[in-house]
């Protein structure tokens, strides 16, 4: 197919592209695809937010975007958590469960609050009002985008979902976990017109990631 | 008037875009009437039904008398209508096959993200009143030539949610884990999976058959992994069913098995399936068959004719259709269009205004005072003797 159209940008044929969460999540699943076979170079010194990694394209972006990419077929696969993929409602094929950045998403109060809850501030508002559905409450939500716990302490909201990794932020602020929502792991997520047209690169991928330590 | 902002999720269609997506449109409806299938127009207007798979995505509208009135979201139900009103004897069962092609705006009462549309224009066709291996193929078939018409390289993805309900049944999921059950099959997600089946307390051997489920996709090859893998006889059935509809093509190089498709399962009852081109992320096109959901024999396909433009390289309209001619004189345009040329009506009077106005609408060639000029040095000067011939009355162009 020739000539340009919404969607092209980073498209060269027969290259697989990969759309990577920043930070730590990133390195840890550059391991993880070097592990299974992928030849990928370390990006230099540059911040090229695109790089030619060798046996990949590699984009790197906010987590919270790596559905969107991966959905309308820009990257042919990503890493991303569960509770995105959950709060994005997304429909992309899931293959691997990485086990990486393992954390619980939970519903947060000040510790001893028993009164009834009447806001939650939350960067999951579409999980968050799916959970208050569920529980019969009628709470409303509020969303934030940083330190989500800060609503709890400075009044804000009466309680918070938000991920907890081991707790330590909770304890440090006098928070306590009142319910858990939903369990999250890094998932190894493919665009589903790639998985049929490029499974003779993505099925051996695949296959390998999952005999990663710590992968189903 | 208020200068108000376009409803989210709509868009004007530009002369350009207009066309090309005209040019489609007539290229598929040209396929399927070749094949067979008659043109068919149903309202766009609908009765609100609560029970309709897409209400909740569907456009309200209060109707005079305190009905409720609800804007389409696709075709099938007014077909089904159709066919009930017009074929009562196919309705009720008898084998007769009917076969229709529509096209028309549909509308999506959802949340604009994506990059996807509220408004938007869908075709498709529908085979009624045989349900067997050879309506299947023909489905099939036509969803592969339906990409190739419009010069993409077509691939289709062939699955058999029956398949999926077989093992369910089988394996003894209860109802109530089914459609999650489904959802982590139809994501591939087979850790999704085993978490939802766990409470189910399943015999090992059925939790692994059901876990192989979401791997079972790839050539034909996977025919034969899911015999071995998943081997309950009602399942075994289902891929005796999906292999006959592949026994029906002589090439099957372009179609692709997914066993773990499993997407609406209570609605689709034999194949469905996809189609893609290569190095374009979405599906262009989709259908299958959902006999007993609404007519007795019943399978079909649609796609939607904005998707497939974005999938298309972008080619201009051919140069016919552009407008040739810019006409002060009235006899001569109509001796022109009668011979299919397009001739757009000048405005100004005087010469000088007419040769602006047709740089301007960048249109090559003049007709004013009974003479026919290029507004350009360098214009096709053979076009312009064919509309010379044309015009004095010596055949066509």
């Amino acid at each position: 197919m020739s000539g340009a159209r919404v969607g092209d940008g980073v498209r060269v044929a027969g290259t697989l592209v990969l759309a990577l969460p920043k930070g730590r999540v990133m390195e840890e699943s550059l391991s993880a695809l070097r592990s299974a076979g992928l030849r990928l170079e370390p990006r230099g010194a540059g911040r090229a937010l695109r790089y030619d990694a060798g046996d990949a394209v590699v984009i790197e972006m906010r987590n919270a975007d790596v559905p969107t990419y991966v959905e309308l077929g820009v990257a042919d696969a990503g890493v991303v958590g569960k509770d995105v993929l959950l709060e994005a409602g997304s429909r992309l094929a899931e293959p691997v469960d990485l086990g990486l950045a393992a954390c619980r998403l939970s519903l947060i109060r000040p510790r001893g609050a028993s009164t009834m809850i009447e806001r939650v501030a939350t960067k999951y508002p579409r999980l968050t009002a799916a959970y208050l559905g569920r529980i019969g409450s009628g709470a409303e939500v509020v969303k934030l985008t940083g330190n989500v716990e800060l609503a709890c302490l400075t009044g804000l909201a009466d309680a918070v979902v938000d991920v907890v990794q081991t707790g330590g932020t909770l304890r440090d602020n006098d928070l306590e976990e009142v319910d858990v929502i939903a369990h999250s792991t890094a998932r190894f997520v493919v665009n589903r017109a790639s998985l049929k047209l490029r499974s003779d690169r993505l099925r051996p991928l695949i296959e390998a990631l999952r005999r990663h330590p710590g992968a189903r | 008037m208020s200068q108000a902002a376009l409803p989210d999720g709509t868009r004007f269609v530009l002369p350009d875009t207009a066309a090309r997506r005209d040019e489609l449109r007539d290229l598929l409806r040209d396929l399927y009437h070749a094949w067979g299938f008659d043109q068919v127009e149903v309202p766009s207007l609908e009765r609100y039904d609560p029970g309709h798979p897409r209400a909740a995505q569907s456009f309200k509208l209060a109707d005079r008398d305190s009905g409720v009135l609800a804007l389409r979201t696709d075709f099938t139900p007014a077909l089904a209508q159709l066919v009930r009103a017009a074929h009562p004897a196919v309705a009720g069962g008898a084998r007769r096959p009917v076969r229709y092609q529509y096209a028309g705006t549909v509308w999506h009462a959802i949340d604009p993200e994506l990059a996807r549309t509220r408004e938007f224009t869908q075709v498709g066709i529908e085979l009624i009143g045989v349900s067997n291996a050879r309506a299947d193929a023909e489905l099939i078939h036509l969803a592969r030539e339906s990409v190739r018409v419009v010069g993409l390289e077509p691939r289709v993805e062939v699955g058999n949610p029956g398949f999926v309900r077989a093992a369910f049944d089988a394996a003894g999921v209860p109802g109530p884990l089914r459609d999650l059950a489904a959802d982590a099959i139809d994501r591939k997600d087979r850790s999704d999976l085993s978490g939802v089946l766990a409470p189910a307390g399943l015999a090992t051997a059925s939790v692994d058959a059901l876990l192989a489920i979401p791997d079972l996709y790839g050539g034909t090859e996977v025919l034969a992994h899911a015999r071995a893998a998943v081997p309950w006889p009602a399942a075994l059935y289902e891929i005796d069913r999906l292999e006959g509809v592949l026994r029906e093509f002589e090439d099957d190089s372009e179609l692709m098995l997914d066993l773990s498709m499993a997407r609406r399962l209570s609605y689709y009852t034999g194949v469905t399936f996809r189609a893609y081109t290569p190095d374009f992320g979405q599906p262009l096109l989709g259908g299958g068959r959902y006999d007993g959901a609404l007519l007795p024999a019943a399978a079909g396909f649609s796609l939607g004719l904005e998707r497939l433009m974005r999938a298309v390289a972008r080619r201009r309209s051919v140069s016919e259709t552009e407008p040739l001619v810019l006409a002060f004189d009235d006899a001569g345009a109509r001796r022109l269009r009668a011979a299919g040329v397009r001739v757009v009506r000048a405005l100004d009077a005087e010469i000088e205004a007419v040769r602006r106005e047709a740089r301007d609408l960048g249109i090559p060639f003049v007709l004013a005072d009974g003479a026919l000029e290029a507004i350009d040095p360098g214009a096709d000067v053979e076009r312009l003797a064919e509309l010379r011939t044309v015009l004095s009355g010596g055949g066509g162009a």
